[in-house]
């Protein structure tokens, strides 16, 4: 039976930290993948202490929790105090039933309701940003507060109850009593519930995600928007780091814990003995009680000392982590000026791998040219929808972002762009091409400045998928292919593929249309592996799946990263989407000029190569696709892939971008969408 | 004789008065307020009061999905029950000290980001990860798992089976040993003595891990995310998706709803369990 | 010399509407040892806290050296409590908790090293100052708890049953030792318990209560010798409590017989309670005895053997040196100085025989006080 216990719990954890052992595993991989281990090395964790993006958001996670934990505590603390001194049985019942809402509700409702509220009472104060840090801030205490007052009232409650009377007894003042003696006494309570605030503060997603604002990324939505695309390796260092602190300190506590029960043990010992002396005295008669044998003089005190000192220890950590964090917020707060800027993750040359921080040079050479402090507050979102929610609900404030064309359409037509003075901007006559002005989404040149432009194409594994069969969309209705095959999880790309292969026009508002594309991909449904967005990179580079349509600068990254026995391979088919995401400033943003300084830094040669060369997306610059040296950099075959020849993109794109569909087809296009995925 | 009644009232401070009161004027503004702005955006459309939110939940569409939503978390709370109550009892019969550690070990992936550890489950469950390049060397794989259904629960059980163990240990460790020999005593043979005492007095743990595991699961939009495939939509979603997509009243409805079923499903069991107040809910 | 230094004015209290002391009037002499003795829930208690401030009374005053406290917060009370399971502070040692009271008042270390070896040498408790408290002896903390009220220099000592938790004979030698703490510092001390050979054995003055109420106050020896009701002589000590009717001053008759006694001022023919002490009957062969009856049971007591006589159907409690045999018919005899007569009151007929008298009851009673308080 023991054997078979001891064989069931080695299961259980086994089953708990095999993947965190992966993860640990390859985080010392020396390639890209999470999943291809190609050899040991400690990159990523020389990367991770350069990459300002994780830094920045570890920091801010740090200060969050530290703020919330310290808030919650307090206030926590009071109110069991409060509650354990409650009159009425009624009200106490109430109140701790409302307490534990946070608890029993799903997190995504509790983050939903307080997004409601947050909107609703920036709305009427009139504020710009709704959600920011400090609407995350009390997100997180309220979810904080149970958790220290179910900590602290059983403290309260074990505590006898005369030992405040023995205090004020003793002259102290309510507030003195309950400082010297009832705090003590509640003290572990106090650091549980203390602890448990913080680490659910530091690690909490699901309320974060929707409460969370611009100004403030914290490291749960970073890796959101992260493992939507490839994880990179950096973040499962940071991880694996995270991880050993957390075991080296709950194996400290462990062992205090148990010092904590030595003592308990030694006063068992000293009853039992100084019972014995009793007996003994007994037995000698009558003897004084006031020569009473100290039974164990000396060896006392240092033990108590220790478990006292730890007290005090943290009491301090406490005291200095809220001054600590006080400031921090202050010096956060102090008037340099900040650049929020929103783009997609991964979106930009941020430092890792040994290119350039472009964010970083901007501030440089705002410090150095414009004798300004700025800090670019960096944020990323997952998807145009992402940008377009944040926007719309007036919850946020953005300076700078980079939507996909048909978004930038759909935020002009309701006012979210600002015009921008192109004066500021003396880059954009020089170096950007007519092939990417006066599209349709922004016909006038008004709002948008291209970033990088893209197609999509047909991704398929060599090793598995036979020459024959390539070319046009049809692939990704192959029978043979059962089962190897990826689809967009997005509504309008994976209907895109079916009206391209079709042949139907994407941006219809004919309803038979669509009702065509859904038939024609319920009929690729049981083909599918999954539905993906940034999964695919993991899929296709792994062999996972062998066919897939994807963005022709993803697919270089795949390719870069793939397993030895994949070889991935790409084709355009005859029709097929366009895209071009352009930097705009919404209307909501507090720094236009400095804004469309930012833009134009971005067209400069040095931080425009930088870029392209990270994002592996073709870029509209002519100072970048002119250069010898980033041809050279990027490569013959990768040149081929992102600027194919004789290749008339105004025309094409024309004729296959995705426009912004009208309200009615948006709607129709959803309803279907849902139908597609609950059909069997 | 008079009895001393058992609620002395004593002279309250100001400070026992008011201290629970930041606390309180919290929980309005934050628990209570926001709540009632969900039931404002799922009763209305633009302004104007409306039940077509509440009624478009139950269309086929949707149920189709909440009822998957339900069976998979009911699964995935079921398993982490059979799986975690054994473990829970294992680690009673351990010494001290073990038992602190075994806890620990138990711990600590609750205190790793669980965004990152999904992921990491998914680099494993996939076709080509670890488990499957193992399971083909033995001639046994490769499996599919990666996209199902059973990737989903498998998801669900790792991420939350510690809620599940946890409070069940923490009551077991408070029974009281003898009783088992007692029991035996009295001549309850091995599962007897499982099925007359230990698990009657362990019931309040099992009822805090259920819910603790039951309720993350059947909200989550994150691991069906991850590791579902193209038929698991769940209603955690389907929520998210209407919020990205900025419709805020579906969003709320469809959150509403669930709710109320969560609500009215809870006191349901507590109700049949009358399990104390806060039971195993604590470590 | 005696100078009044604690007056209780017609003191109510309830709690949750339950009558807890109802029109309490008394005052406390300077350097006075003073008990409040009774059962639990007598509202003893009730009476020390409001004394030591944590409970304000419904109605009535207190007055400490004349001015009235009702209104001053404990705090600002020079009055100190040793408590019941003496709330020693937990995260503090045995010095730390003495020099509490001290530090709260900012007194210089120096002083207060000072004055905690001298209050350690008071409670013989030198050399434990770093002892952590919970890993002393109940007499130990018991003393720890004495120091750490009298470092203080209190005018007032209160002890809520401060020896309710130790042992027997632990209990004895504390009532030793607490009697020469108080004759030593001359510190007034309010005493509480329900023991009554505690109260007897320690106090200067008794105050025996019920139900809210004083029944009496007055020296152990008074309260013993002179019951004023049938609760107290039933309280204090063992009992044989009867009807009598009092013919003339000095003649009653109680048990179908009359006595000669020596208490007189009543009115002819008075219902009255007659009270015969145990140990004041004279066991005596049947045809000597003024009254006889069949022996029910007798018990062995260590010093004496504990005889139950059914006399007439009322069971008598005698304590008598000399064994008889179980089933004997004896006579007994009751000198005119064991009677004593007291006027009918709310607690006549309570009492009565010993037929139902169990040590159990008594002994549960004071376990459920423990409980509660």
């Amino acid at each position: 039976m023991k054997k078979f216990s001891n064989f069931y719990i080695g299961l259980i954890l086994f089953f708990l930290f095999a993947p965190i052992a992966v993860m640990i595993f390859f985080s010392f991989n020396a390639g890209k993948s999470t999943s291809v281990f190609t050899g040991f090395s400690l990159d990523w964790y020389i990367e991770l202490f350069k990459n300002s993006e994780i830094l920045n958001a570890l920091k801010n996670s740090l200060i969050l929790a530290i703020t919330a934990a310290a808030i919650a505590t307090v206030i926590g603390t009071a109110a069991a105090f409060g509650i354990h001194h409650m009159k009425s049985k009624h009200l106490r019942q109430s109140l701790m039933t409302v307490t534990n809402v946070p608890l029993m509700n799903p997190e995504i409702i509790t983050g939903i309701s307080m997004m409601f509220l947050f909107v609703f009472v920036g709305g009427l104060l009139g504020l710009s940003t709704k959600l920011n840090f400090w609407t995350m801030l009390i997100a997180h205490v309220t979810f904080c507060l149970p958790y220290v007052i179910l900590n602290v009232l059983p403290k309260f409650k074990q505590m006898n109850k005369a030992l405040p009377e023995a205090a004020l007894d003793l002259g102290c003042t309510p507030i003195q009593s309950f400082f010297k003696v009832q705090l003590p006494a509640i003290l572990p309570g106090v650091i549980t519930g203390l602890t448990m605030s913080f680490t659910l503060s530091f690690d909490d997603f699901v309320i974060s995600y929707f409460t969370s604002g611009t100004d403030f990324q914290t490291l749960p939505i970073l890796i959101y928007s992260m493992t939507k695309k490839s994880v990179k390796p950096t973040i499962y260092a940071l991880s694996s780091i995270i991880f050993i602190i957390i075991l080296v300190m709950l194996l400290i506590t462990n062992r205090e814990k148990s010092s904590y029960e030595r003592l308990e043990a030694k006063k068992a010992r000293a009853e039992k003995k100084r019972k014995e002396a009793i007996a003994k005295a007994n037995k000698r008669k009558k003897q004084k009680l006031s020569t009473e044998v100290p039974v164990f003089e000396a060896s006392s005190g240092n033990k108590k000392f220790s478990s006292y000192s730890l007290k005090i220890v943290a009491l301090v950590c406490a005291v200095v982590l809220i001054i600590s964090t006080c400031v921090m917020i202050g010096a956060y707060t102090k008037n340099t000026v900040t650049l929020n800027v929103y783009n997609w993750g991964e979106y930009i040359s941020d430092g890792s791998d040994g290119s350039l921080d472009v964010n970083k040079e901007f501030e440089k050479y705002c410090r150095q040219n414009l004798g300004k402090r700025v800090k670019v507050n960096y944020v990323t979102y997952t998807s145009n929808e992402d940008l377009y929610a944040k926007l719309s609900s007036n919850a946020v404030s953005y300076d700078v972002i980079i939507p996909s064309d048909y978004m930038i359409a759909r935020l002009a037509s309701e006012g979210l762009l600002q015009e921008l003075n192109f004066d500021n901007i003396p880059l954009y006559e020089e170096c950007i091409s007519d092939d990417f002005k006066n599209l349709y989404y922004d016909p006038e040149n008004k709002y948008s400045v291209p970033y990088t432009y893209g197609m999509i194409g047909v991704i398929y594994d060599a090793n598995k998928v036979s020459e024959e069969d390539i070319g046009g969309w049809d692939l990704m209705w192959n029978q043979k292919y059962s089962g190897q095959i990826v689809q967009f999880n997005n509504s309008r790309d994976a209907f895109g593929t079916a009206f391209y292969k079709l042949g139907l026009d994407v941006n219809t508002t004919d309803k038979a249309a669509w009702d065509m594309g859904l038939e024609e991909l319920k009929k690729q449904k049981p083909l599918l592996n999954k539905l993906v967005m940034d999964e695919i990179f993991n899929m296709m580079e792994s062999g996972e799946a062998a066919i897939g349509a994807y963005y022709a600068g993803d697919y270089l990254a795949m390719v870069d990263n793939q397993a030895e026995n994949v070889d991935l391979k790409f084709y355009y088919p005859e029709n097929t989407n366009l895209f071009v995401d352009a930097m705009c400033v919404p209307t909501c943003a507090q720094n236009k000029e400095l804004a469309e300084e930012y833009i134009n830094f971005m067209l400069s040669e040095e931080a425009a190569i930088a870029n392209a060369e990270y994002i592996c997306y073709a870029s509209p610059n002519s100072l970048v696709y002119n250069n010898e040296i980033y041809k050279e950099d990027m490569g013959e075959e990768a040149i081929e892939v992102l600027y194919p020849e004789n290749f008339d993109f105004a025309e094409k794109y024309d004729a296959n971008c995705y426009k912004d569909l009208d309200k009615e087809t948006k709607q129709y296009l959803n309803s279907i969408w849902e139908k597609f995925k609950t059909s069997k | 004789m008079t009895r001393t009644p058992k609620t002395r009232k004593t002279h309250r401070s100001l400070l026992q008065r008011y201290a629970a009161a930041p606390h309180i004027v919290w929980s309005v503004l934050f628990i209570i307020v926001p709540l009632i702005f969900v039931a404002y955006y799922a009763f209305t459309d633009g302004g104007s009061f409306t039940f077509s939110n509440i009624a478009a939940f139950f269309t086929k569409d949707y149920l189709v999905i909440f009822w998957k939503s339900v069976k998979l978390a009911l699964i995935a709370t079921l398993i982490c029950l059979l799986l975690g109550y054994p473990i829970a009892y294992f680690i009673t019969t351990c010494k001290p000290k073990t038992q602190r550690l075994l806890i620990v070990l138990l711990m600590l992936p609750m205190w790793m980001n669980f965004l990152i550890r999904t992921y990491a489950l998914m680099t494993l469950l996939q076709d080509t990860g670890i488990i499957n390049s193992l399971l083909s060397k033995i001639g046994l794989g490769p499996v599919h798992i990666i996209g199902t259904e059973t990737a989903v629960v498998i998801g669900m059980v790792y991420d939350y089976l510690p809620y599940m163990i946890l409070p069940i240990y923490s009551v077991m460790a408070k029974m009281d040993h003898r009783l088992i020999e007692a029991a035996s005593d009295l001549g309850c043979n091995g599962f007897g003595v499982l099925r007359k005492v230990i698990f009657p007095l362990s019931v309040s743990g099992v009822i805090s891990g259920v819910t603790m595991v039951f309720v993350p699961s059947i909200s989550t939009f994150y691991i069906s995310q991850k590791l579902g495939g193209v038929d698991t939509l769940l209603i955690g979603d389907v929520i998210e998706q209407h919020y990205t997509s900025s419709n805020y009243n579906m969003t709320a409805s469809l959150s509403f709803v669930l709710m109320v079923i969560l609500i009215v499903g809870l006191a349901i069991v507590n109700h049949y369990t009358d399990s104390d107040e806060g039971g195993g809910m604590m470590i | 010399m005696k100078t009044k230094l604690i007056e209780l004015k017609n003191i109510c209290k309830a709690f949750d509407g339950e009558q807890v002391l109802s029109n309490v009037d008394l005052y406390i002499n300077d350097h006075e040892f003073i008990t409040f003795l009774g059962p639990s829930g007598c509202g003893k208690t009730t009476t020390l806290r409001i004394i030591g401030g944590f409970e304000t009374p419904d109605e009535g005053e207190v007055y400490f050296n004349g001015k009235m406290i009702n209104d001053v917060p404990a705090y600002k009370r020079n009055v100190n409590t040793v408590f019941q399971r003496y709330a020693l502070f937990p995260h503090l040692n045995v010095y730390d908790n003495i020099a509490f009271g001290l530090r709260v008042k900012k007194v210089k270390e120096q002083e207060i090293a000072e004055r905690v070896a001298e209050m350690l040498e008071l409670v013989n408790l030198k050399g434990f100052e770093k002892r952590d408290v919970s890993l002393l002896s109940g007499g130990q903390q018991q003393r720890v708890a004495i120091a750490r009220a009298l470092i203080n220099q209190p005018e007032v000592l209160l002890l809520d049953e401060p020896l309710a938790a130790l042992d027997l004979k632990l209990r004895k030698d504390m009532q030793v030792e607490l009697k020469n703490i108080q004759s030593k510092t001359g510190i007034t001390f309010i005493y509480v318990t329900h023991d009554q050979e505690e109260a007897l054995s320690m106090s200067d003055t008794v105050v025996v209560m019920a139900d809210g109420k004083i029944q009496q106050i007055g020296t152990p020896i008074d309260i013993y010798n002179e019951p004023i009701n049938a609760f107290v002589a039933d309280f204090i000590g063992e009992s044989n409590i009867l009807d009598g009717v009092m013919l003339k001053d000095y003649s009653v008759n109680f048990a179908s017989h009359t006595f000669e006694c020596l208490d007189k001022g009543f009115a002819q023919g008075e219902a009255v309670d007659v009270v015969v002490r145990p140990e004041d009957v004279d066991v005596v062969p049947v045809d000597k005895g003024m009254l006889s009856g069949i022996v029910t049971s007798v018990t062995f007591k260590g010093v004496h053997y504990e005889i139950i006589v059914d006399i007439d159907g009322f069971k008598w409690m005698i304590q008598s040196t000399d064994y008889v045999e179980p089933n004997a018919q004896i006579g007994v005899y009751i000198e005119p100085d064991a009677i004593h007569i007291m006027k009918k009151s709310e607690y006549s007929n309570m009492f009565g025989d010993y037929s139902t008298f169990s040590d159990e009851i008594e002994h549960l009673s004071d376990v459920t006080e423990g409980e509660e308080e």
